[in-house]
């Protein structure tokens, strides 16, 4: 056992842990930060992303004690000021979740996608979400969600556009 | 057994992070065969939820600083230290221009999360015979970088992977970096079927360089058998040049003469005609460059 110091969506947590835990047993299981998925527990399904020092990575290949002295930041911490952000409204208003396992995943990756690049194509989307699936199928409510926050800091054009050629 | 017991959790091991290769060297020569260097880990936490591999010790080499090089030297080459991760040489497009097989090969590697911790010398160290990496090396020439106890050398690609998840490296052996180089006028590409799944059925690496008088052309074919195939027959057919004429003859030579095998994935047959595809799919988008 050794104890390894994680700042998670800002606060510093310190816990005991043993060499061999994953990152996502650490932060599911010693941390309770139930929006960090447990699903493939193989890099596939992508449901336990989360941001590590700056990047998207999946926690269930990802050691705890790598992230000893790093950030990690997960939905719950993508808010800066307790309202939804843009993202997390478009979610909700075209519906683009329906059993919501894998939504956090993708609302951070959404997110994540639309700060480094506030208009992305829908090719941009598709590529920045290779790594996550989505059982029910709402790929495209999440397109119609990512289109309408493009589309409200420029308006007419982008995803909704390339969708429509698709 | 508790549904799923043996993938969701890892072995017991001591957890290592070195700072310097001497620290590593040192490392694998006290531990050897009981230890596992780890780069993004992609593989080897996967391999270890699988007790496919069970090390005693994990050293992770993500932070030595020797490792940790990227460096294109103008006129000679690119080394690319073990610890660099797929999407480190992906951004900035530094393999782009003069090393278009490899960025071609490399921005297809999984997803962008995978390849944020995945490393080439990762990806080339599992030898798994469908991973793209090692044609696309091999038609570039580049050699593996190896430090152990007893000095460094350096071995070719194409001799460096040995068979299916064999390599020519001993236990207490550390890859430390990919070097490959530059060759003046050269021009080269990247082709790959999936059939949708994540792993490449039949893959082809092609370099062509036009240096001073001769022209010469590498034609390497992955995925379809348990190491890279190269194949003169195909590099002989586009040897002077890549024409609609040559583009068809050397399809129809890569499909005839190329050795295939029948595997879960696909049949010889399947893969047979999949050369022919991607062959000529590849050369044609050189054609048109």
């Amino acid at each position: 056992m050794r104890e390894i110091s994680v700042t998670v969506n800002g606060k510093v947590r310190k816990r005991m842990i043993k060499d061999n835990e994953l990152l996502l047993d650490f932060l599911r299981e010693r941390l309770e930060v139930r929006s960090v998925k447990a699903a493939c527990w193989r890099g596939e399904c992508g449901l336990c992303t989360v941001m590590l020092g700056g990047h998207l990575v999946k926690s269930c290949l990802v050691l705890a004690v790598e992230a000893d002295g790093r950030e990690v930041k997960t939905v719950e911490g993508i808010s800066e000021d307790g309202e939804l952000t843009p993202i997390q409204k478009a979610f909700v208003s075209h519906g683009a979740a329906q059993c919501g396992f894998c939504t956090p995943a993708w609302v951070l990756a959404a997110h994540e996608l639309l700060k480094a690049n506030p208009h992305p194509t829908d090719a941009d989307l598709v590529e920045a979400t290779a790594g996550l699936v989505c059982r029910c199928g709402t790929y495209n409510q999440i397109r119609e969600a990512v289109a309408e926050v493009s589309e409200s800091s420029r308006p007419g054009r982008h995803v909704r556009e390339s969708l429509a050629r698709a | 057994m508790s549904f799923g017991s043996a993938y969701t959790t890892l072995p017991d091991f001591e957890y290592h992070k070195p700072t310097s290769l001497e620290e590593v060297i040192g490392l694998m020569k006290e531990y050897g065969d009981d230890a596992k260097l780890m780069g993004g880990g992609v593989g080897l936490i996967a391999f270890m939820k699988e007790r496919l591999m069970s090390p005693a010790h994990v050293i992770d080499v993500k932070e030595v600083k020797e490792l940790r090089q990227l460096s294109n030297v103008a006129g000679k080459g690119m080394s690319i230290g073990a610890a660099v991760s797929i999407s480190e040489l992906l951004e900035g497009g530094v393999l782009k221009k003069d090393f278009t097989v490899l960025h071609e090969a490399l921005a297809k590697v999984a997803d962008p999360m995978i390849r944020r911790r995945a490393t080439l010398v990762g990806n080339l160290c599992e030898a798994i015979p469908w991973v793209d990496s090692p044609p696309a090396l091999i038609a570039l020439d580049a050699t593996v970088a190896i430090a152990g106890p007893d000095g460094s050398r350096s071995v070719p690609v194409g001799s460096f992977i040995r068979g299916p998840v064999d390599i020519d490296l001993s236990p207490s052996e550390v890859v430390t970096a990919v070097e490959i180089p530059r060759v003046k006028g050269s021009e080269s590409a990247f082709e790959k079927f999936t059939g949708g799944s994540e792993f490449s059925l039949a893959s082809v690496a092609v370099m062509v360089s036009n240096g001073g008088k001769s022209k010469s052309a590498k034609v390497v074919y992955g995925a379809v058998n348990s190491t890279p195939v190269r194949s003169e027959e195909v590099e002989d057919a586009i040897a002077d040049g890549i024409t609609p004429g040559s583009v068809r003859r050397a399809a129809e030579i890569a499909s005839e003469k190329v050795e295939c095998v029948d595997d879960v994935l696909a049949t010889a047959a399947y893969r047979k005609h999949l050369l022919r595809v991607i062959t000529t799919k590849v050369l044609r988008r050189m054609m048109s460059r």
